[in-house]
């Protein structure tokens, strides 16, 4: 009977309390968003089942958790820990991203740019609110809306927030048609929405050849520290477009970013323990990071605007909001809310431009922060 | 600390100005050089012209000393297609290889067939190769898991 009883108070149901539980809704809604929404499905499905895994209460000591020593979770997390995993998905990212849109209208690489103000706006704010700087551009880097370069940063600035970083980063990605529409249209005139875009020049495939190499040298020049991101993206990219390698390309772009990914998006959802996870600052994180996507956003729109006043040739404001570097949900929000002020209006290509830049200059960001604050 | 005083602690100002104005330099320049690849290109590929029909001229002086003469094909300005870039020739000759395979095999033809043969030929790079036929739509498909030549 005393064995009986030992064994009962070991078990989940007994050992839970209201932070676990309240970390399982958390998981059930990411679970329920990503299956039954299809919002994010790829991050937010394991992202879910990681928290409902994480979560679920243990006899402390006997090397379970992500966060005791040689627990098989821990050496998974290892991966996130040490920015292995985000590399990896960059190099999968640089195998799938077509560049010939930016190649062929290269004035749209400044809304990329221009959308990384919610970064540095944010870093103020973060700081302002009592953060320390560390922990202030690990928040900041949310406003990038990039999944990876997000916990790269995290983990080499403030490891002690990647689980409320990582998921407001994704959890903000998968809210893209929930948060960008509203500012889109709050700062764009509908006469705006319905510039079209003109056609771009045809791009030779020597220029996709060569362009991975300028990218490294120039961006990883300049900032050395977005070698692990940039690097392995530009050397993805280089993979597919060299045409000699295409197998190793495919194989980057499928089974190398799936596995990353699910490793990825699972750790970082187990790593939510309701006892870490459920604090003030964590509260803070995601308010801060709401704060980072929306200035993002907005000041890409607006950046757009104030180009449009020196440029012959206008471009629509709406791509603006695509220099995050949400791959492809904000470009397809772009998209369609272009098509809902002209049905004929094709802005899709133009928007994937503006992602792509927004990935290059959300890693470099990320590797600025972290040279400022080693 | 909390406030503007943090901010000033920490050098967050700096910090924020420095690292937007880094971020705008290096895709400001990334931009630059890509809105300048093409004409790069070009001037590469017409020196690298320039440089070809010197040697061709080079040669046919050579040649003459010695009493010989080039033949009419390879001659600048003879050839039958003289403003041809050298990608070019070398896409037609790549076609023109894999219409001597699938014209033994007919039309609609099988890729994992003409993969096969084409390595058994030793042709170089067959998977990308037929890869690029297929972006560049000189092979199509016939919407029967088979493919013809588009041209």
């Amino acid at each position: 009977m005393d064995l009986l009883m030992q064994f009962l108070t070991n078990t989940g149901f007994y050992l839970a309390d209201y932070r676990h539980i309240i970390m399982f809704i958390a998981g059930a809604v990411f679970l329920y968003l990503g299956a039954a929404k299809n919002y994010e499905p790829l991050l937010l499905i394991p992202i879910g089942f990681g928290i409902l895994v994480g979560n679920v209460p243990f006899f402390k000591g006997l090397g379970l958790g992500i966060y005791e020593e040689n627990s098989v979770l821990s050496y998974l997390y290892f991966g996130v820990t040490t920015g292995c995993y985000p590399s990896i998905i960059f190099l999968g990212l640089g195998a799938m991203t077509d560049f010939t849109p930016l190649l062929a209208r290269p004035k749209l690489m400044l809304l990329g740019a221009a959308a990384q103000i919610g970064i540095f706006f944010t870093l103020i704010t973060a700081l302002v609110l009592g953060f320390l700087p560390k922990e202030a551009a690990s928040i900041a880097i949310i406003g990038g809306a990039d999944g990876p370069t997000s916990i790269f940063l995290t983990a080499k600035l403030a490891p002690h927030l990647i689980g409320p970083v990582a998921i407001a980063a994704y959890s903000y990605m998968a809210l893209i048609p929930v948060i960008q529409p509203p500012i889109m249209r709050l700062l764009t005139t509908r006469k705006e929405r319905l510039i079209r875009m003109p056609e771009g020049r045809a791009v030779p495939r020597k220029e996709l050849m060569i362009f991975p190499g300028v990218g490294v040298f120039l961006c990883c020049f300049l900032a050395p520290a977005s070698i692990p991101l940039l690097g392995t993206f530009f050397f993805g990219n280089f993979l597919k477009e060299c045409g000699a390698t295409e197998r190793l390309a495919k194989t980057a772009r499928t089974t190398i970013i799936d596995t990353a990914t699910i490793f990825l998006g699972f750790t970082v959802g187990a790593s939510t323990q309701g006892d870490v996870f459920l604090t003030a600052k964590s509260v803070g994180i995601f308010c801060l990071g709401a704060v980072a996507f929306s200035i993002a956003t907005a000041s890409g729109i607006l950046f757009a605007k104030i180009m449009n006043l020196f440029l012959k040739e206008k471009i629509n404001p709406l791509l603006g909001a695509a220099g995050v570097s949400a791959v492809p949900g904000s470009a397809r929000e772009v998209h369609l809310m272009g098509q809902k002020a002209d049905p004929s209006n094709y802005l899709l290509m133009d928007a994937m431009a503006c992602n792509s830049s927004g990935v290059i200059g959300s890693a470099i960001a990320a590797g600025v922060l972290w040279s400022f604050l080693i | 600390m909390i406030g503007l005083e943090n901010i000033s602690a920490h050098n967050g100002w700096a910090m924020a100005f420095v690292g937007i104005s880094i971020v705008f330099s290096g895709l400001i320049l990334l931009s630059f050089v890509i809105s300048q690849l093409h004409r790069i290109l070009d001037l590469f590929e017409r020196w690298y012209i320039i440089a070809n029909k010197n040697n061709h001229k080079n040669r046919k002086k050579a040649n003459k000393k010695c009493g010989t003469e080039l033949p009419a094909t390879l001659t600048p300005g003879k050839t039958a297609t003289p403003n041809k870039t050298t990608e070019e020739k070398h896409s037609e000759e790549i076609i023109r290889n894999y219409k001597m395979i699938t014209h033994r095999m007919g039309e609609p033809f099988s890729l994992p067939k003409l993969l096969d043969l084409a390595e058994k030929r030793g042709l170089n790079r067959p998977y990308s190769t037929v890869n690029m036929l297929i972006a560049s739509e000189d092979i199509v498909s016939d919407g029967n898991g088979f493919f013809v030549w588009k041209r």
